[in-house]
């Protein structure tokens, strides 16, 4: 069982850990410039890190075992794809995606 | 003139440019809110990573992990792969800001996120009276709507029993959301479903969220080869679609990525 204290711990280094990343480069590029081969190499990052965190939601159960039962999440996922790409915007595609996860979950 | 302009750059026109932003914070703020509570976190912690860690992925990320049991360790590495891509967002951000103080740019580092940055980046890239004092404003704003919403919904989350599968869904929507604004060609499809069929693939094999981590490095790297192995080519047809203004200014390609995420 963890408590607030170990929660407390948690969130301090989580902060350092998503600050450091935010405050390094702004300290060091006002002062320099972008390398070409950094830029290059970070922009496959953030596309290949969401497609790994969303497989595993709709792929991967608690225990890692192959998720059989996904046909709503699949579903649901497919249609924020969707709309993500119509709308471009982050409130509405996640308003849709939970409306979609609530019907199909009910119909399915 | 320039009594005028300053008038109208006060802080009702800067929040009026958040506004947007602010609004689509509270539905997901929302069920951030409700998704830490569901994994132990009470209305004090929500407010504390709300403010502290600010990253709606990083959240929801932290809530996820916390709900399988993940040691501190793995969830920090997670988190680490997560917000590595602020790297990029605020190296991109630099330019504008060369004239700042230390302080005054360790302070705006710790406020921005995806969302307050595309705002801020179109502002500097097109409004000559935007300052670093400005896109202070934007990023606090969006912080107060973002833990005002997530205090609340770990308030509903104390008096309603939720789904947490359903509620979940938001994380999978969101980031959903992120990885279609990233793509910009064929090969970034290609990398996506390279890595989608990978982390599941090793998160089974390794019974670990490690597997996550695993399949990120290898996807992208690929795509960073492939892309290299192109290079030159006329015809690649993989790489159609995305470098319209490739090479001619080096923040071209974050710029046109993170535009997409203003709503």
């Amino acid at each position: 069982m963890r408590t607030n204290g170990d929660y407390l711990l948690l969130i301090i280094l989580a902060a350092i850990v998503a600050f450091i990343p935010r405050v390094v480069p702004l300290l060091y590029f006002t002062k320099r410039k972008i390398p070409a081969w950094f830029d290059e190499w970070m922009k496959y990052i953030p596309v290949a890190l969401f497609t790994a965190l969303i497989a595993k939601d709709v792929f991967v159960t608690s225990t890692y075992t192959f998720n059989v039962d996904s046909s709503a999440e699949i579903i649901s996922t497919l249609l924020v794809f969707l709309i993500a790409a119509r709308t471009k915007s982050m409130g509405v595609t996640v308003v849709a995606g939970l409306i979609s996860i609530l019907i199909f979950s009910y119909i399915l | 003139m320039n009594e005028v302009d300053e008038e109208n750059q006060g802080w009702l026109a800067v929040f009026k440019i958040a506004l947007p932003l602010c609004l689509s914070y509270i539905p997901i703020g929302l069920a951030c809110g409700i998704l830490l509570h569901s994994s132990g976190f009470n209305i004090l912690l929500t407010g504390l990573a709300s403010i502290l860690v600010f990253s709606g992925g990083a959240q929801f990320l932290i809530a996820s992990m916390l709900a399988i049991h993940a040691p501190l360790l793995q969830v920090l590495l997670m988190l680490l792969f997560l917000e590595l891509r602020y790297a990029l967002l605020s190296a991109s951000l630099s330019p504008f800001m060369k004239k700042e103080s230390l302080g005054f740019l360790v302070y705006f580092a710790s406020s921005m996120n995806d969302e307050n940055y595309a705002i801020n980046y179109l502002k500097f890239a097109t409004d000559k009276n935007w300052n670093g004092h400005k896109a202070v404003m934007v990023n606090h704003y969006s912080m107060l709507f973002w833990t005002v919403s997530n205090m609340i919904g770990s308030t509903i989350g104390n008096l309603i029993h939720f789904d947490v599968n359903i509620v979940n869904f938001t994380l999978t929507a969101l980031f959903g959301y992120m990885m279609v604004m990233q793509v910009k060609n064929w090969l970034s499809i290609g990398v996506a479903a390279l890595s989608g069929v990978l982390s599941v693939w090793l998160m089974i094999v390794l019974k670990s969220t490690m597997g996550l981590v695993i399949a990120t490095l290898i996807a992208s790297f690929v795509g960073f080869l492939i892309e290299h192995s192109l290079e030159g080519h006329k015809h690649a047809f993989l790489l159609r679609g995305l470098h319209l203004h490739r090479r001619k200014g080096q923040f071209t390609d974050v710029k046109e990525t993170s535009d997409n995420h203003e709503d």
